[in-house]
């Protein structure tokens, strides 16, 4: 099996599985209580909060809340701040847990502004930041690193333009395709009002992930109970998915500069292979969808978005999966609408174009070898099926 | 108290049955007996015109329920056996009755029975005026009033030649004919609504309905075979033993696409899969096709269409829901648990291989012009080599 859809999710890494199991049979205790037991299992998670604090170098002036995932992470900071009328903006391009969630304050009649007009490469562009202060919002919503795209807005470039030209704007990062996978700068947490982050996406559980949200923001909490967590998000801790979640935060971060300069030969080498079969293939009109930049501001090396119409992606798919080769064609949580992703919509692309697209996403289990098979069977598959789906000579 | 209790299975067009009726009910006894083969402690009694299952009290829900699953029961009443003696049975309405009564409240209630031994030395009106007044006379000072035509409450009693049992309930069945009386047929099945209702429709007909799935999975991935799957298994429950042919339908559907006219290409898929369909059901030795079509429901079921589709066979094509309206098949959907699959989101047919205007009134002759243009037979020969036969008994799911 060749698996290249690791921003959909990611194998669990061996290693957190053996904490995880082991956190399982030892630390049932509930780390609400006051017996020795419970002690200890709070401490279990009062010592994974240290190691992910230390490892994405978190300042002790912001909080970490435990979730079950990037979705719950977003939706917790955007319900929890925006309610009920506070401004806010958003490029469009962002994950459904994002945009839904932004889209959902409509029933207040606090309309979300979109900034989709300047966007470039999937990116803010930051000739948007005095709209902000014109529009008067005050929390814009981005993705560190686009889902679909590999796209990146970088906090080290906007929160400098954000406090110069629209003070009163905060900013929210949903982080969850970003961690592992650049390097983050601890720069950003100076003026960041929150960030997500998940589990499974670097290798870790699935069904855990956090938020981390300055001190000082006073959020609606969105699960009310027995007020653990701040009283921001009530609920029995999950101690063994908190402690692999660390672990997994902990590894991923310090392998970041490993997997860049692995991911970077991986996009290269796709790139390349897919560009010299356009060559070879008549009739393959393959155009990328991800930026080609090999700044780190700009694009992620993780993910590379590519389309190739006539042939739709999800057929493609399938012809891979055949092969045991599996790919993405965007948000999984998205991927079963009929509708085109509105990602690559967003970013200009026709409907059939947008459903004539691929992602692939990089692990790091994935291999120079890996991209090769894949590369072979791409073209084997296309090949095979451009004459089903070209009108011209299927219509003849 | 764990007291023995006695189903009393009633069914209709059984009775009908003329010379062949014991061969229906054999099939019934052994369909509900291995319905409930996993439940112990039942015996099972046939006397003339009616089923008897004695069971443990607390088994005697779960029984109901899978009886109201089984075609060919028209309905169930739990009750308890008794001494044909208006005593015996009286006592059972009172130690019934007694606990329903509040003070200050009347209850009205009446006894109605059913004489199936006519030996029996006391007619059905004579037999409901003792028990009643019996009961009536116990219980007249808690409020209990007796009401021929308007009782909250019918106590009922079945005089039978081997036993008389007393009940007061009735729930009904899925009525029609035993899975399996009428023989076995093959129906066509997506991952739609309709299919699925219309193999049900053929389950309460007495035939055991196998499915033929078409499947397209290097173009759709797996998740429309997941889904007739569980459309089988579910299907299953209601008939047992069947079987599900699964049809690698790819090459077809690409010749199709790529070597004839667009607006005939889902009449053309239609008559392939009618032709395997048809090879299928004769080598198993299945009697008939069903499929799931209702008249001008889209634009392959048309009077010429459906015309066009069954000239390619000659065995007989049922089609239960011909004449039903989408919403009808829907509610039927809904009742029979099917609906909730077949809305999961899976498209049974990839946006490449539907034609932008496909033909509503596809003509044959140009069908089989079309034909000449992709080597069907060979195709077909191909298909079923590489067919793939699902016990659904033994599916997991």
């Amino acid at each position: 099996m060749i698996y290249l859809d690791n921003a959909a999710t990611s194998p669990v890494d061996p290693e957190v599985i053996e904490v995880v199991q082991e956190s399982m049979r030892k630390d049932f205790a509930n780390s609400g209580t006051v017996y020795a037991l419970g002690l200890d299992a709070k401490q279990r998670i009062e010592d994974a909060e240290n190691r992910i604090r230390e490892s994405l170098s978190i300042p002790p002036d912001y909080k970490i809340i435990f979730t079950s995932g990037g979705s719950e992470s977003n939706n917790l900071f955007i319900k929890g701040y925006g309610f009920p009328d506070r401004k806010m903006a958003f490029l469009g391009l962002e994950h459904p847990s994002v945009v839904q969630t932004l889209e959902s304050f409509r029933e207040f009649g606090n309309e979300p502004v979109s900034l989709l007009a300047l966007q470039e490469d999937g990116r803010l562009d930051l000739s948007a930041v005095p709209r902000l202060k014109k529009e008067k919002v005050r929390l814009l919503c981005l993705s560190h690193v686009n889902n679909e795209l590999g796209s990146v807005n970088d906090p080290v470039q906007i929160l400098p333009a954000l406090a110069e030209q629209s003070p009163q704007t905060r900013l929210f990062l949903d982080g969850v395709q970003a961690v592992g996978k650049l390097k983050l700068s601890p720069e950003m947490w100076q003026g960041l009002a929150g960030y997500s982050v998940s589990g499974h996406k670097i290798n870790g559980p699935k069904g855990i992930g956090l938020l981390v949200v300055e001190g000082k923001l006073d959020l609606k909490p969105q699960i009310h109970g027995g007020q653990q967590q701040h009283r921001l998000r009530s609920g029995t801790l999950p101690v063994p998915l908190i402690v692999g979640l660390a672990l997994a935060i902990q590894r991923a971060v310090e392998k970041t500069d490993e997997t860049i300069k692995n991911n970077r030969k991986l996009f290269h080498h796709l790139v390349k292979g897919l560009q010299s079969l356009a060559g070879k293939i008549p009739g393959l009109d393959l155009k990328f969808n991800s930026s080609l930049s090999e700044d780190l501001t700009h694009q992620s090396p993780s993910i590379v978005n590519f389309r190739f119409a006539p042939v739709e992606g999800e057929v493609m798919l399938h012809h891979l999966e055949e092969k045991g080769i599996y790919v993405g064609l965007g948000s999984a949580c998205s991927a079963h609408s009929k509708e085109p992703s509105k990602i690559l919509t967003g970013i200009g692309l026709t409907p059939e174009e947008a459903r004539c697209s691929l992602r692939i996403s990089f692990g790091p289990q994935n291999t120079l070898a890996d991209v090769e098979a894949f590369i072979e069977a791409f073209g084997v598959a296309y090949r095979q099926l451009y004459s089903t789906f070209n009108r011209k000579t299927a219509h003849k | 108290m764990n007291e023995r209790r006695t189903i009393l299975v009633r069914y209709d067009e059984i009775g009908l049955k003329g010379k062949n009726r014991d061969q229906f009910i054999n099939r019934l006894v052994k369909n509900i007996q291995m319905q409930m083969k996993d439940l112990e402690g039942l015996q099972f009694k046939v006397p003339h015109g009616r089923i008897f299952i004695h069971c443990p009290e607390e088994l005697s829900v779960e029984c109901t329920s899978r009886l109201q699953k089984i075609p060919g029961v028209a309905s169930a009443s739990v009750g308890v056996t008794r001494e044909p003696k208006f005593d015996a049975l009286a006592a059972v309405g009172v130690e019934w009755i007694e606990p329903l009564l509040q003070p200050g409240k009347t209850l009205k209630f009446c006894v109605r029975t059913n004489r199936a031994d006519k030996t029996y030395p006391h007619k059905s009106p004579d037999i409901d005026r003792e028990v009643g007044s019996r009961i009536l006379r116990q219980l007249h000072s808690q409020g209990l009033e007796v009401s021929i035509k308007d009782a909250d409450y019918i106590l009922e009693i079945e005089i039978g030649q081997d036993e008389t049992v007393v009940f007061n309930n009735r729930a009904s069945g899925l009525r029609g004919l035993p899975v399996g009386s009428s023989g076995d047929i093959l129906g066509l099945i997506s991952g739609g609504i309709d299919s699925p209702v219309a193999l049900y429709r053929m389950m309460k007909r007495g035939c055991r309905a196998h499915g033929i799935f078409f499947d397209n999975r290097p173009f759709m991935g797996r998740g429309g075979y997941d889904k007739v799957v569980k459309l089988s298994k579910l299907l299953n429950g209601y008939q047992k033993k069947s079987k599900l042919y699964v049809v690698p339908f790819e090459d077809i559907q690409v010749a199709i696409r790529d070597h004839c006219r667009p607006a005939h290409r889902v009449v053309l898929y239609r008559r392939m899969m009618y032709r395997i369909a048809q090879s299928v059901a004769r080598q198993k030795g299945y009697l008939a096709l069903a499929t799931g079509e209702s008249v001008g429901q889209v634009a392959s079921q048309t009077l010429e269409n459906l015309n066009a589709v069954s000239q390619v066979v000659n065995l007989s094509v049922f089609r239960p829901l011909i004449g039903m309206n989408k919403q009808e098949i829907i509610n039927e959907a809904k009742e029979l648990g099917t609906y909730d699959i077949s809305i999961e989101p899976h498209p049974d047919c990839c946006s490449v291989f539907m034609p932008p205007r496909p033909a509503t009134r596809a003509k044959i002759a140009d069908l089989e012009v079309d034909e000449t243009k992709y080597p069907w037979e060979a195709l077909m020969r191909d298909a079923m080599t590489k067919m793939e036969t699902v016990n659904v008994d033994t599916l997991t799911v």
